[in-house]
């Protein structure tokens, strides 16, 4: 399970987050919700190990294992996975081969035998199924050209082949119609399992009327301000986020 | 310098060739190596040649070389008509020549006293673009190469893959001519042996594309790390021709070429790609000269460099458009990847336009690995050299998408990218 204690963390000379205390449990959902601006990208940034980070106070542990110690690689082969609020273009380096190579390296480093071409393949098909993402992005180069939400079910497309038991989703929803949007949360939905913890990052409640979260959390202002249940998505719809940061502040 | 007419009179050719080198020695007894005060060596120090090779750095060093090119790194998967030189000289018994085309080594065509076929070859042009001394001491000195001419129609069915060997000094004078509406294929490889020595390799090659006529060249330059490779490529295209190069650097200490390319007649189009991958002490240098002379020439130059360690790059791309060149559509690119905060590249793109009614478009980038890039791929599981690699590898893909022979391409990729050990240069430059 993930533990996050007391974390702060900057960019560039400024406090974003302001002493975040979470701990999600195997097999949960729990949702992040806030304004933009708030720190969500930052926080799943910092559990991934992006750099340009800098943490001040406070640590990470998944498993035991101290997450903020660890190369961006080594927190995947511990199975950590992000899908980025922007994937990135990477022309030329071709998404399966990508896959393939991260794949191997996380069973290598389990100690497991690596997975052929043939096998990798088949497994590949499999899951792109899954997302109902088209056999002709596979061999595409990582995200090259593709629409926005292509990008996005690129991203639960990777988390399906990868098989995290940790998935942190940055605003997954945002930028989806409403088809692409039922689409990837079926994909996630399929991806539920009793080992694998899904944390979502939105500041949409949309996303919850197909993935029902364990736990929601309001992230305000670098600070986890309140905890609760899938209703408090609804009263944030409802409220918005200022009744939240009132009562915290009170 | 003028020792080397000594040199010349043992040199094997008719009364007509002799004199031709005679001249070709006076000129590069009168220009001597080109220095720093010349435009076009700003950035490449050439004394390094005679300060490793001496003063006769034109002298044909000692050939420690028995090795037959089947041990070498060649490209075996290739089904090519093969011609192998060592140190200079061409070995029959390890090639394979195609029938019913006229392909000569030149070493047999200057024996034969009568035969004044090679003559245009060792004509000089002073006045040519780039020119310079030891272009002049190839003319001089050059015993041996490639003579080809494909006649009218003909396709030839598979590549000529010209195999240099040697880290031996050696002057080569190649000439290909492609008779109207001919297509053939030309592999040029320089490779070296594991010995020690540093020697010179100054080849020329003189390329004549007819009428519609259709070229692939590959020039793949994989010479030994202590060589000097000092190249001339020069192209005239008539009405329509086609020529590619795919030029790839990856060897010797040294490397200058000077690709010059005259679109002469109208519809004529060519496109140059280059790939330099450079580490530890290299220094590579390509100048291209491409000339717009006639009306719906179309030119295309894509060149990347990779850079590691102390590598250093310089690239010029001169275009120049005549005032008749009317519809001249040229386009040009370089891109640069310094995987290294030492390593360094000298780019420039010089534009000569004398009419108004052209598109010209050209743009350089100088960067390095994108960390966004990076992290996301190492989100997934890469490691960090791996990351690397392939993003290095994925920079490098455009030039090698365009390679059309699979099994060059392939051999290019290894070689290319089993020469980068040192990724972990980088750590500075990322911050
Ligand atoms: N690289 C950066 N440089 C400077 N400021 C940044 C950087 N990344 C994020 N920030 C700032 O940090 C704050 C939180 O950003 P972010 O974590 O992306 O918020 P959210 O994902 O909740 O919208 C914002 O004010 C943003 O401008
Ligand atoms: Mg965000």
């Amino acid at each position: 399970m993930l533990k996050i204690e007391n974390l702060h963390a900057s960019v560039a000379g400024k406090e974003i987050l302001k002493g975040i205390n979470l701990e999600i449990g195997a097999g949960e959902v729990h949702a992040i919700m806030g304004p933009n601006g708030s720190g969500k990208s930052t926080l799943s940034n910092v559990i991934a190990g992006r750099d340009g980070y800098k943490v001040t106070a406070g640590s990470v542990t998944y498993n035991g294992k101290d997450l903020l110690a660890m190369e961006p690689e080594e927190r995947a082969w511990e199975g950590v996975f992000l899908a980025f609020q922007y994937p990135v273009e990477i022309p030329g380096v071709n998404n399966t081969y990508m896959l393939k190579a991260g794949v191997n390296a996380k069973r290598k480093h389990q100690g497991e035998q690596e997975l052929d071409a043939i096998d990798f393949m088949q497994l590949v098909k499999e899951k792109a199924k899954l997302v109902e993402l088209n056999e002709s992005f596979l061999s595409r180069g990582v995200n090259e050209g593709f629409s926005g939400g292509e990008k996005k079910r690129n991203e639960i497309f990777q988390m399906a082949v990868l098989e995290p038991s940790l998935a942190l989703l940055d605003e997954t929803d945002s930028g989806l119609d409403i088809d692409a949007l039922r689409i990837v949360a079926n994909g996630v939905n399929k991806l539920r399992r009793e080992d694998r913890s899904i944390v979502m990052v939105t500041h949409y409640q949309r996303l919850l009327d197909y993935i029902e979260p364990d736990f929601v959390h309001v992230l305000a202002d670098g600070q986890i301000l309140k905890s609760g249940d899938k209703s408090l998505a609804l009263e944030l719809e409802s409220r918005g986020y200022d009744w939240v940061k009132e009562e915290a502040a009170a | 310098m003028s020792d080397l007419t000594l040199n010349i009179a043992s040199l094997p050719g008719n009364v007509g060739v002799q004199a031709q080198r005679s001249q070709a020695a006076d000129i590069c007894a009168r220009t001597g190596l080109p220095g720093k005060r010349d435009e076009d060596w700003k950035y490449t120090d050439i004394s390094r040649l005679t300060a490793t090779l001496g003063d006769a750095w034109w002298l044909t060093a000692p050939t420690a070389i028995n090795s037959d090119a089947t041990s070498l790194a060649t490209i075996d998967d290739l089904d090519a008509y093969r011609l192998v030189f060592i140190a200079g000289q061409f070995q029959p018994e390890q090639s394979n020549l195609p029938d019913g085309v006229q392909l000569r080594p030149l070493s047999e065509l200057l024996q034969n006293d009568t035969d004044d076929s090679a003559h245009c070859l060792f004509k000089l042009d002073e006045s040519a673009p780039l020119f310079n001394g030891l272009l002049a001491a190839n003319s001089a000195l050059a015993s041996d190469g490639l003579c080809a001419c494909i006649g009218d129609g003909i396709k030839l069915d598979k590549p000529l893959y010209a195999v240099h060997v040697g880290n031996s000094t050696a002057h080569t004078l190649n000439g290909l001519m492609l008779g109207k509406g001919a297509e053939a294929t030309l592999i040029e490889h320089f490779i070296g042996t594991d010995s020690d020595q540093a020697g010179l390799s100054n080849i020329a090659t003189y390329l004549r594309l007819g009428d519609n006529a259709a070229l692939t060249h590959y020039r793949l330059q994989l010479e030994s790390d202590k060589q000097f490779h000092v190249g001339r490529v020069e192209v005239k295209q008539a009405r329509d021709s086609r020529y590619t190069l795919h030029a790839v650097e990856l060897g010797g200490s040294l490397s200058r070429a000077d690709i010059v390319v005259n679109l002469a007649e109208p519809g004529a189009s060519c496109a140059l790609n280059g790939l330099f991958v450079a580490s530890g002490r290299q220094h590579i240098d390509h100048h291209t000269r491409i000339d717009h002379n006639a009306p719906h020439c179309c030119s295309r130059e894509n060149y990347r460099t990779v850079l590691d360690g102390r590598a250093h790059a310089v690239f010029n791309g001169k275009i120049v458009v005549a005032e008749g060149a009317v519809k001249t559509d040229s386009a040009q690119s370089n891109g640069n990847l310094l995987l290294s905060k030492h390593a360094e590249i000298d780019t420039k793109p010089e534009l000569e336009i004398y009419n108004d009614d052209v598109k010209c478009a050209h743009g350089v980038t100088v960067g390095q690995l994108d960390k966004n890039q990076l992290f996301y791929l190492k989100s997934r599981g890469l490691s960090e050299d791996e990351a690397r690699q392939l993003l290095t590898v994925a920079f490098a893909d455009e030039i090698l998408v365009a390679m059309d022979i699979k099994a060059v391409r392939s051999f290019i990729e290894k070689e290319a990218f089993s020469k980068l050990p040192n990724l972990g240069d980088l750590e500075g430059v990322l911050g």
